[in-house]
């Protein structure tokens, strides 16, 4: 008894049951919409509806499938947001060391920085799309000015948090400045760049999403609109928005992955 | 509490490498503290600002547009700007309006929500906690997603569609402020010094005494940190929300509809208002917070 | 056990086939250290007019109560602080520049290892950067763990060893430059009473083959006497020498020493040269 108990209560099982009861809410819901409104589709299916259009064969704008659809343009997405991710993350790892190093680059570079926070990047993204022009190199732009914020800043921090007595080290055996960085600093604020990594991974993902759907060329966001003004089935809509949760949450789980590869020493941090 | 040469309370230890960086940290040594502390904030205001009006000169004699490659129609002058926000005052002031109506009180519902949900999961800490975990993943579908469902969700609402627009807008600010919110509380409530609950068992206190004097108070800071983040989301939220909305209104709207009309000039004109929102409300957020927490140790 | 005596032999080989001065004796005069306030008022007085000779390979403790200096001290002759007026020698060369040639040994109450290293590379760690060859420092890796004890400990990572045990480390990183003179700050505050027992032996041990010069600052009057040849006695307000105990209790000393009358009366010595607590 005392065993099914601790089993019952276990993280796993909560998780579940709480998912279940979402489920069960949503079915809800669906139900009402579906004896209310004409074209329950649009405003909540049923789960199993979605399910369904997952696997269906029915061709959707002429030559793919629902999911088809959704794989190729998820693909075309991600690689943007990929490529801005990692072009954000070494110019945000490259400011934090210069930003340490010297210090007029720290005072100036920070107000900026928390300007940056303080602005809505994505509702500059038209702007951005106006400027470049070009609808790949705006996706690559706002993600990597999404992702170079978080990175630049958590791995500063890091630099910051090495314990007084490590640096007192070095002095004491007189390291070259170049010796302390790379033996010292670094290494421990991989961390921290982790910690910037995970929290920027998804947003790059939203923000490759929302620029497509500014404009044509493909790409969920662009799939996404499409879907909402009829012009291919509404259960595009609903899979995109499946999809796009799983894979933001999947990309803060492929970060920690990483995480553990390069530095499995690490306890685990928030 | 040692000082010294390397004066670890500015910043992290200064390294000497070699005999000139000696000779100034001893000259400064024997100056005493008060001569750096005044150099020090002259630089923190003077590179920022020195750096900025570079960029605005570069910008003025159009040799940031060479830079970047684009020319005077997608990226106006600073002078034409200015202009543009001066002459539509009244109609910039309506979107504004409606942006921060939306965001405000996306926040301040959103957070109110989030720290209720928070008091839940602190009492009924198995269930609570797995909830909230759950509802984070939330965060995780794009605001692109849910803005649209939520339109759709709220078409009966009311027959007038601008009060429509607002619920569904108010609506996806909240989703964010709540989750980071409630899960900052909840840590709040429940991440408390060692020791500091059997302290108060020891005076037999009961759970309401103990909520109120010891889980509210240790929870502010948390609160702050959830702030810090919901106050730039909600605007971002509101901003893009606009985009779905059915009713045309709100700066980030503006900027869309300025866009796609190639009005350039004026799409600039909101996004530097749309930038001060941004601003003042931080601000305000970072008054408060030192308001609030006055004396805490950081 | 064995393993161990011939590493601390071939220790000592070491040193002594390498250079002449393998230790150094210190000479301070006149040292005295301000901080400038840093609301712009008086100084404080951390250390006034200090005079002390120590001899090369002399094992002398800095005792005194919290705020007396005897941490500002050692970091002065760490060159980690800077003397406002006064100078100090060491083996006839001044902090800095003993510093600059890499000869020195710091011990903290903190054992700040490097998480990400194993234990092996972070003794090797001062060895890198000095730019001693791989095969060399490999030896003197091998060489310092045996030394502390913890041979077979090589390949963990610091999370995976006890408090005591990573102190060790920290002794062995220490040691592995050999350095002139060995600076300890309370090193083993932090451990319990069994563990700082055990260590008191080991770090005797050490010291008496390697014949380092060995300052060793502690707020314990016990630990002082227990170690050292001679124990210095500080006050605080300002920080000043009240007393210089010298301590000739016989080596080896095992732990039954501390029963005896003549270890208690030099505790009492000790403690009543306090001014001013």
């Amino acid at each position: 008894m005392d065993r099914v108990k601790r089993v019952l209560s276990s993280r796993q099982v909560v998780t579940l049951v709480w998912l279940i009861g979402l489920i069960v809410v949503w079915e809800i819901v669906a139900s009402i919409v579906q004896q209310t409104k004409r074209t329950p589709e649009y405003v909540l299916p049923h789960i199993y509806q979605i399910v369904e259009s997952v696997f269906s064969q029915n061709l959707v704008n002429g030559s793919q499938t629902a999911s088809q659809v959704v794989l190729t343009h998820a693909g075309i997405t991600l690689a943007r947001a990929g490529i801005g991710f990692l072009i954000g993350s070494a110019i945000g790892f490259a400011l934090a060391l210069l930003m340490h190093m010297f210090l007029p680059v720290e005072k100036i570079a920070f107000p900026y920085l928390m300007l940056i926070q303080m602005i809505p990047i994505l509702g500059m993204a038209p702007i951005v799309l106006a400027i470049t022009k070009d609808i790949d190199k705006s996706r690559i732009v706002i993600a990597a000015i999404l992702t170079f914020y978080p990175v630049a800043t958590n791995t500063l921090a890091g630099f910051k948090a090495v314990e007084k007595e490590k640096l007192e080290l070095m002095y004491s055996i007189a390291a070259s400045k170049k010796d302390v960085y790379k033996k010292l600093l670094i290494p421990s604020s991989i961390p921290y760049f982790f910690t910037g990594l995970k929290i920027s991974a998804p947003m790059a993902i939203t923000a490759s999403i929302l620029v497509d759907t500014l404009q044509g060329g493909g790409g969920l966001g662009c799939m996404l609109s499409q879907s909402l003004k009829h012009a291919m089935s509404i259960y595009v809509f609903w899979q995109i928005v499946f999809f796009s949760a799983i894979i933001g949450i999947l990309s803060f789980y492929l970060m920690s992955l990483i995480e553990r590869l390069v530095s499995p020493h690490t306890k685990v941090r928030r | 509490m040692e000082k010294g040469v390397l004066d670890m309370e500015v910043r992290p230890m200064k390294i000497q490498f070699n005999a000139a960086d000696e000779a100034v940290d001893k000259k400064e040594a024997r100056k005493g503290n008060q001569n750096r502390l005044n150099k020090d904030a002259l630089a923190t205001v003077l590179y920022p600002v020195l750096f900025g009006v570079l960029i605005l000169v570069l910008w003025q004699t159009q040799l940031l547009h060479r830079i970047l490659g684009t020319d005077t129609f997608t990226l106006p002058l600073p002078g034409r700007i200015i202009n543009i926000i001066l002459a539509n005052a009244p109609e910039i002031l309506k979107n504004v309006q409606a942006t921060v109506i939306v965001a405000v009180g996306g926040l301040i519902l959103g957070s109110v929500l989030g720290y209720l949900l928070g008091i839940v999961a602190m009492a009924f800490p198995k269930w609570g906690y797995g909830g909230i975990s759950i509802a984070s993943a939330f965060t995780a579908v794009p605001i692109v997603a849910i803005a649209p469902i939520l339109n759709n969700l709220t078409k009966d609402f009311s027959d007038d569609p601008h009060v429509r627009s607002m619920l569904a807008k108010t609506l996806v600010v909240m989703i964010t402020c709540t989750v980071s919110m409630a899960i900052n509380a909840y840590r709040g409530f429940t991440e408390l010094k060692p020791f500091s609950l059997d302290l108060m068992k020891s005076y037999a206190a009961s759970k309401m005494t103990v909520f109120l004097k010891l889980r509210v108070p240790n929870s502010l800071p948390y609160v702050f940190t959830a702030l810090r983040i919901s106050v730039p989301a909600s605007i971002i939220s509101a901003l893009v929300s606009e985009y779905f909305a059915e009713y045309i209104i709100g700066v980030g709207r503006q900027i869309r509809e300025s866009i796609v009309l190639a009005q350039y000039a004026t799409a600039w004109a909101y996004i530097l208002v749309a930038c001060l929102i941004g601003i003042v409300m931080y601000a305000i957020l970072l008054v408060t917070e030192g308001a609030v927490l006055k004396g805490r140790r950081r | 056990m064995l393993r161990t005596r011939k590493a601390i032999m071939d220790y000592g080989k070491d040193i002594v086939s390498e250079t002449e001065e393998f230790n150094a004796g210190i000479v301070i005069k006149n040292l005295s250290v301000q901080f400038p306030d840093k609301n712009g008022g008086e100084p404080v007085e951390a250390l006034r007019n200090i005079n002390l000779e120590i001899k090369p390979g002399e094992f002398v403790s800095l005792v005194g109560p919290s705020g007396c200096g005897k941490t500002t001290l050692l970091r002065t002759i760490a060159d980690l602080q800077q003397p406002t007026t006064g100078s100090i020698s060491i083996g006839g060369l001044t902090p800095r520049e003993v510093r600059l040639q890499q000869k020195f040994g710091i011990v903290f109450q903190n054992p700040v290892l490097y998480e990400w290293r194993t234990v092996r590379r972070n003794v090797c760690m001062p060895m890198e950067i000095m730019g001693i060859p791989k095969p060399e420092r490999t030896r003197r890796v091998t060489q310092m763990l045996e030394l502390v004890g913890l041979y077979h400990f090589g390949k963990k990572h610091p999370h995976e060893l006890s408090g005591g045990m990573q102190q060790r480390v920290g002794i062995a990183r220490a040691l592995a430059l050999r350095p002139k003179i060995l600076l300890m700050d309370e090193p083993f505050s932090a451990l319990d009473e069994f563990t700082k027992e055990k260590l008191h032996l080991d770090l005797q041990r050490i010291w008496s083959k390697t014949r380092k010069t060995i300052i060793f600052v502690t707020h314990s009057i016990q630990e002082a006497v227990f170690l050292s040849d001679k124990v210095v006695v500080l006050s605080p307000h300002p920080g000043r020498v009240s007393a210089v105990v010298e301590i000739d209790l016989p080596r080896p000393r095992g732990l039954e020493i501390k029963d005896t009358a003549e270890f208690n009366a030099l505790v009492s010595r000790v403690r009543n040269s306090f001014e001013g607590v």
